[in-house]
């Protein structure tokens, strides 16, 4: 621009053409920052549809709670097990408070070794937690899709405990062992506190990203690419905390949080192949990796871009019970381990929640029915299955900032 | 200039600036020191506090459905019906997290009070409260006064991280501290001018020898807009000259009675009692000028509260119980929800129940009353009730409920820290910083 | 001088007589004819005769207050008032402060930011960047220094040297302060705190020199400095405009425009750019701007601001940086974005907490900063559109033109009750307003323009549908037939009345007045240059305050009129 001034104000008309053309060359030469195209108009732009989750929760099945479908009750928390025993009765003379007081202590000694070593961070050293439940009726109902292709629901599957549901949309072969191990546990009913867990995705912790590429047809199309990310931005809400549609989110930089596969549209059902996916995890101040493997998405495609459906596969067994109730490799904000408050949250949750660490860690691994050990035989990981929904966003590949990023580097 | 007498300050006032009082005195203005004026034409302290309460609310149970007046007081704050026009409700001012960890029940209550979002007690401001009493302590006893009525010796009043102000758990040590050793009778106080009121006062009249100058210089229709500027100066002055009379004798004070309480104990019941003789003795305490800054917590943040014969306490609860099949929220948790408000109501009792001026020691207050969370069992920092009650001496509004609709909730710590004259036009850092006042709160 | 200048152009005495006709169309003609005139002779005409008006006493503004404690003191001395809404006069807040008051509440706000800024220009850890000497024991008044710092200080302040009275008077003020506190500084810091306070410090008062024979007379030195340095810099003359002002620069050949030229080149030139265009467009009542969360999710006081930011950003791109036609600005679909606009605007914007240039596809319907989110979700309702509001925005603030208040009776509810009915659109519920006889003189001329703007709804984003129902959006204005929003964006770059309007309002908020009857002939020949300049904004600007007409005065004859803080002259309530 200093062309523009030595030029002085009488040639300016004259040196317009000049500036513009000496502009446009500086422009490809050194001059960066490159205006941004900005458009406009639907969801689907050249073949390509972004989305961002906006719902999700286990799919699970009816309550069971108080229903034949757990025959001997529902699973119990070490209090409830204490008091169960002999030494657990009350007794004689003792008040409320104090027999109150006694249950919570003693079960508190069953949480661990006689030498203190913490069962929710060791379950494998628990014995078996005989008041563990799981839903093992045959005719129990699930949430969910088929993962395997396969309906099994003979009496020896019945007998394995690896039944297929009938799902409650009377789809067939309904994959859904999550739903068995957890089914039968107080916290995991309609109105328990188990079953919804994206109350930090909206306040920014976490999220997830779906981006469709390749798309000629809404309604069908035979190929397409799917791309399942973390999300790296904090979800854009309404003042009545509602998702935005159209905001911008930009993937996790980690690759380990990408996963790319194909899938396909008929009648407006979006189909996907399966894939290894991670994604984010937080609850109270601990981060967590929710990885699924073989995950596939199955959903409607509305016109004004709204996808509901599943997603669904097989979480490792070790790593759901980490993120969901042992929590022993989180870490905080700067990615440091914090076991202390692992172990805290862990007792604290199977106490509030009804279960016991050992009692959940036994129950995934009976229930696993994926990825099968080469070497052991046994199952490694088991079927789970999300309810989810997702609304128009743009997903993006860039790197990007907290304005707090000082604050959350802190510890 | 030292310490002065009653007796000569008067004389003072009297002759220096011979109170040129000629405008009618309005009831209650308020000045940038936040010094009300009674009817009487005597000033009256205005004093701040903050009322905690933990795990915070049911939101059908608590957000009015519609903004403005005349909303219909939700199940929760129905027993508040009589505070209604002292009152102002905020839902939808959120602490602003955009990334940071959320700490539960620590994240939520220190964001509000520091504008700050911190992963944990590691505060990087002081607290609103201690920033008011940096402008309106400095006279009095005690700087600020801090109680827990819970039994924890915890307080959310920090000057600067690592060091929060503890609380007095016991109300029969608050009592000695207040009225045993050192408790002065109020009317024997000697009153201190403030000089650098007296020097600002004398200063100010400097101003106004410029009148005429500029009068002779200007149109017609300017000398009117002059006119009002020297009119708006005068006022400012006659604010002064009312600082620097002594404060309104205490009326009506009698000395209470030594309670042998020792509030220990998290009970329901005992905290609830607890609960309201600290507040008759904090009321006491603020009516004969011992402190006019107060922080009290009724329950910590991760609610230790239980009812009797229980050992699952509040805040366990909100993550353990069920929700109602037929009511749709938590019972036990919206038990002691509830509870918490007819002990906010109950304290609201005690500041009204002592005369002053024409009203009572209630419209002479700024009582900021908040939780650390919205719905306890996610932790939610979006969207932490909060209410204001008392009118500041004229110097804040109430009786509506406002929506800050997904605004940072250090909108409210500014606003507040304003109507009590601290200096400040824009509160918080980072995703949290505002420099837009609620300008529905000032008068 | 009474009659039009007889040396001006026939043309331009005609097409300013034809523009108060209201035609148009036959006006742009003249407009055609006049730069033909131009061009043809290469001859610039000279500026009529000087007339003058009164001279000013203006309140300052906030954002005029707020610039002049960060230039004198810098920018990190606190302003803690809570400025009270101001005065909009003629459309413009810059045109109200020279008729604004100062209220009790007013002074309140001035005492307390008075108190803070002294306080911390007199902090320990600052007062060693103003004051360069002092007592070796504090407890001492140090006359000489003390007269040093009240001398420079008082003269950025009042914008002219103190006189040798003022002087004594703050030396006086600032000893006995120290004698009363103990100290210097102390002192020093209540004699500052004085002047901040004072009616030369929030009042820009004029001086004029009186005129010999009957002719106009002439602003002094340092009030001239003050209109330069406001209108060009939004804020205080600095030191080198009062030094030009003091040692008489502004009185010779080619001085003020050695210093317009100065000062257009600071950064502060961008900043009274920016201040003129978000009092022009009304910005402030973004403080008063409320939208019902369930219609329009993505509104919040983030929003509200980047939505100011993105047009303000955009104009001095455009009028500053690209040095760029004025009327192309109707036009442009060159703009700013952030993450919060791109969810309004529905588009990606890959940065988080950045401004991003960009550029609008035609496809995207974005011409022109009418086009933007501020314009068009100021001028809307909570919960639906309003194409009356919008209509009437274009009239008043983009071409001056005034549309009276609707009649005290009118019945709103049948719009009311339609609002969100289905496949009803605006031009259905407003139907009314050409059926009724009271409406329909003052709505055809807004709801045609408005109509077209239906292709946004009450935030910004760009729609086809109401309701389910296709949207009409035909409109038109001043002749001018268009159906899309890029008409209406074409049929603004070329209404005459655009350029007129923004010269017309510079020259007003420049000067804090309306114009003379008399002066009717300077604008016409300050709007010709315009024309002749490409309707290039600093130009312009250059050209009225190197104009004779800019500081020439009358003798005070303004009617006695006080107006209110609280007036407002926009009416809240149209449909």
């Amino acid at each position: 621009m200093a062309l523009r001034h030595r030029i002085g104000r009488k040639g300016v008309l004259l040196a317009a053409g000049v500036v513009l053309a000496v502009g446009s060359l500086v422009t490809y030469s050194y001059r960066a920052p490159a205006r941004l195209q900005a458009g406009g108009g639907s969801f689907l732009r050249d073949g390509t549809a972004g989305f961002v989750v906006t719902d999700i929760a286990y799919a699970l099945g009816p309550d069971t709670q108080d229903t034949p479908a757990c025959p001997q009750g529902m699973s119990l928390d070490v209090s409830q097990i204490f008091a169960a025993s002999p030494d657990g009765q009350q007794r004689p003379g003792e008040d409320d408070e104090a027999y109150t007081k006694r249950k919570e202590a003693g079960g508190k000694a069953l949480s661990a070794t006689a030498d203190g070593r913490d069962y929710c961070t060791n379950p494998a050293l628990a014995p078996v937690d005989t008041h563990a439940r799981l839903l093992l009726d045959p005719r129990a109902r699930a949430e969910g899709i088929d993962l395997d292709g396969k309906i099994s629901r003979s009496p020896a599957d019945a007998r394995s405990g690896k039944l297929d549901f009938v799902g409650i949309d009377g789809t067939k072969g309904v994959d859904n062992q999550f739903w068995r191990a957890v089914g039968c546990n107080r916290s995991y009913q309609s109105r328990g506190q188990s079953n919804g867990f994206k109350i930090e995705m909206y306040s920014g912790s976490w999220g997830i990203l779906i981006k469709l590429d390749g798309v000629d047809d809404l309604r069908n199309d035979d190929s397409i690419k799917v791309g399942l990310y973390a999300n790296a931005d904090p979800l854009q809400v309404s003042p009545t905390r509602n998702a935005l549609e159209y905001a911008t989110y930009a993937m996790d930089a980690d690759k380990r949080f990408r996963a790319e596969t194909t899938g396909r549209i008929r009648d407006g059902l979006l189909t996907t192949d399966p894939v290894d996916v991670r994604f984010h995890h937080v609850v109270n101040g601990m981060y967590l990796e929710r990885p699924l493997r073989d995950a596939r998405m199955q959903a409607t495609l509305s016109p004004h871009g709204v996808l509901k459906g599943f997603l669904a596969g097989y979480s490792p067994v070790e790593a759901i019970y980490n993120y969901q109730f042992g929590f022993r490799d989180a870490k905080d904000a700067a990615g440091k381990p914090t076991l202390q408050r692992a172990v805290a949250s862990a007792n604290g949750a199977a106490r509030v929640l009804g279960h016991t660490c050992p009692g959940m860690w036994q129950s995934l691994h009976r229930m696993a029915d994926g990825h099968r050990d080469a070497k052991s035989g046994a199952f490694t990981s088991i079927s789970t299955q999300y309810r989810i929904e997702a609304r128009p966003a743009f997903v993006v590949d860039v790197l990007t900032h907290s304005k707090n990023d000082k604050l959350v580097r802190n510890d | 200039m030292t310490s002065l007498s009653r007796r000569t300050m008067l004389r003072g006032a009297i002759g220096s600036a011979a109170v040129g009082v000629a405008l009618p005195l309005l009831d209650c203005f308020l000045d940038t020191n936040g010094v009300a004026l009674a009817a009487t034409g005597q000033r009256i302290p205005v004093r701040f506090g903050t009322w905690v309460w933990g795990c915070g609310f049911i939101p059908e149970k608590w957000i009015p459905t519609t903004v403005g007046h005349g909303y219909a007081l939700p199940a929760d704050l129905a027993p508040l019906e009589p505070y209604r026009d002292k009152l102002a409700l905020f839902s939808g001012f959120d602490v602003k997290l955009d990334g940071v960890a959320n700490k539960p029940h620590i994240t939520g209550c220190l964001g509000l009070r520091t504008g700050i979002p911190v992963p944990n007690e590691d505060v990087k401001a002081p607290t609103l409260d201690v920033l008011i009493a940096q402008k309106i302590g400095g006279e009095t006893r005690f700087r600020s006064l801090d109680v827990s009525t819970c039994g924890l010796k915890k307080s959310y009043s920090y000057h600067a991280a690592g060091s929060p102000n503890p609380s007095e758990t016991s109300p029969s040590a608050l009592y000695r501290r207040i009225f045993g050793a050192g408790f002065q009778d109020p009317s024997a106080l000697a009153f201190e001018p403030d000089t650098r009121i007296m020097a600002r006062r004398s200063v100010l009249s400097a101003v106004t020898d410029d009148r005429q100058r500029l009068m002779r210089t200007v149109s017609a229709s300017d000398r009117a807009r002059l006119d009002e500027y020297f009119t708006s100066i005068r006022q400012i002055e006659q604010q002064l000259d009312l600082q620097l009379q002594p404060p309104a004798p205490v009326k009506d004070f009698t000395r209470p009675a030594a309670p042998d309480e020792e509030g220990q104990g998290s009970e329901m019941g005992q905290v609830m009692e607890t609960h309201r003789i600290m507040a008759d003795l904090l009321a006491k305490a603020l009516q004969v000028n011992q402190t006019r800054v107060f922080n009290v917590l009724f329950s910590d943040t991760a609610s230790n509260l239980r009812r009797e014969g229980e050992t699952t306490t509040h805040h366990t609860l909100t993550h353990e119980e069920p929700a109602d099949a037929v009511l749709g929220y938590q019972k036990e948790h919206s038990y002691f929800a509830t509870q918490s408000m007819v002990a906010w109501k109950e304290f609201l009792d005690s500041l009204a129940s002592i005369p002053e001026g024409d009203g009572t020691l209630l419209d002479n207050c700024l009582v900021m009353a908040h939780s650390d969370c919205s719905i306890a069992k996610a932790h939610a920092v979006e969207g932490i009730p909060t209410m204001i009650a008392g009118n500041s001496g004229g110097g804040v509004r109430t009786g509506y409920h406002l929506d800050g609709k997904g605004d940072s909730i250090a909108r409210l710590g500014l606003t507040v820290q304003q109507a009590m004259g601290v200096q400040v036009e824009k509160w918080g850092q980072l995703s949290m910083e505002t420099n837009r006042t609620i300008t529905e709160l000032i008068a | 001088m009474t009659s039009p200048d007889p040396t001006l152009p026939a043309a331009l005495r005609r097409w300013s007589r034809l523009r108060r006709a209201r035609f148009p169309v036959l006006a742009g003609g003249a407009l055609v004819l006049l730069l033909a005139l131009a061009g043809a002779q290469f001859m610039e005409p000279s500026e009529p005769e000087p007339v003058g008006g009164p001279p000013m006493m203006r309140r300052l503004t906030e954002a005029q207050y707020r610039a002049i404690i960060a230039d004198i003191f810098g920018p990190q001395v606190p302003v803690t008032g809570r400025f009270e809404k101001a005065v909009r006069v003629g459309g413009m807040i810059a045109i109200g402060t020279g008729s604004a008051g100062i209220s009790p509440f007013a002074i309140e706000q001035y005492d307390a930011s008075a108190q803070g800024i002294a306080a911390a220009v007199m902090s320990p850890s600052r007062r060693n960047r103003y004051l360069t000497c002092g007592p070796s024991d504090v407890r001492r008044f140090d006359q000489p220094c003390a007269t040093q710092f009240l001398n420079q200080n008082g003269r950025l302040l009042f914008r002219r040297a103190l006189t040798p009275a003022e002087t004594n008077k703050y030396v006086g003020l600032a000893r006995r302060a120290t004698g009363q506190l103990g100290n210097f500084h102390r002192g020093l810091e209540l004699s500052l705190y004085t002047m901040l306070i004072a009616p030369d410090f929030l009042f820009r008062i004029e001086h004029a020199k009186p005129g010999l024979d009957g002719r106009p007379g002439e602003l002094d030195a340092y009030s001239r400095a003050s209109r330069i340095a406001f209108f060009l810099t939004g804020s205080t003359p600095d030191d080198a405009l009062l030094r030009a002002a003091e040692q008489g620069e502004l009185d010779r050949p080619g001085g003020v425009e050695r210093q317009a030229e100065r000062l257009m080149a600071t950064p502060r030139y961008e900043q009274a750019v920016r201040s003129f265009f978000a009092d022009m467009m009304q910005f402030d009542r973004f403080g008063d701007l409320s939208k019902d969360p369930a219609i329009y999710p993505a509104f919040n006081s983030d929003l509200a601001e980047d939505a100011q930011e993105q047009t303000l950003r955009t104009v001095v791109e455009h009028l500053v940086t690209k040095r760029g036609d004025y009327r192309d600005l109707f036009t442009t679909r060159d703009t700013f974005l952030t993450r919060s606009l791109g969810v309004v605007y529905r588009t990606p914007v890959p940065q988080r907490g950045e401004w991003v240039p960009a550029t609008f596809a035609p496809s995207a319907h974005r011409a022109g900063i009418q086009s933007q989110v501020a314009f068009l979700s100021l001028h809307s309702h909570p919960g639906r559109t309003s194409p009356t509001l919008r209509g009437y925005a274009v009239r008043q603030i983009f071409l001056c033109q005034d549309v009276p208040d609707p009649p005290a009776t009118v019945n709103f509810t049948a719009i009311e009750a339609s609002a969100h009915r289905p496949n009803v659109t605006a031009r259905d519920r407003i139907f009314q307003h050409a059926t009724d006889a009271s409406c329909a003189g003052c709505h055809k001329v807004m709801d045609p323009l408005g109509l077209t703007l239906e292709n946004y709804d009450g935030l910004g984003t760009f729609r086809q549908r109401e309701n389910g129902a296709l949207i009409d959006t035909s409109g038109s204005l001043d002749g001018t037939d268009f159906d899309t929003t890029d008409g209406l964006a074409n049929a603004l770059h070329d209404h005459p009345e655009t350029p007129r309007c923004v010269a017309e309002r510079m020259y007003k908020a420049a000067v804090g007045r309306d114009i003379t009857w008399n002066e009717r002939y300077y604008l016409d020949w300050l709007i010709g240059r315009f024309a002749a300049d490409d309707y290039r904004i600093p130009d312009l600007m250059r050209r009225i305050v190197t104009s004779a007409e800019f500081f020439a005065t009358t003798r005070p004859v303004m009617p006695g009129t006080l107006v209110r803080a609280d007036a407002r002259t926009i009416a809240g309530d149209r449909l």
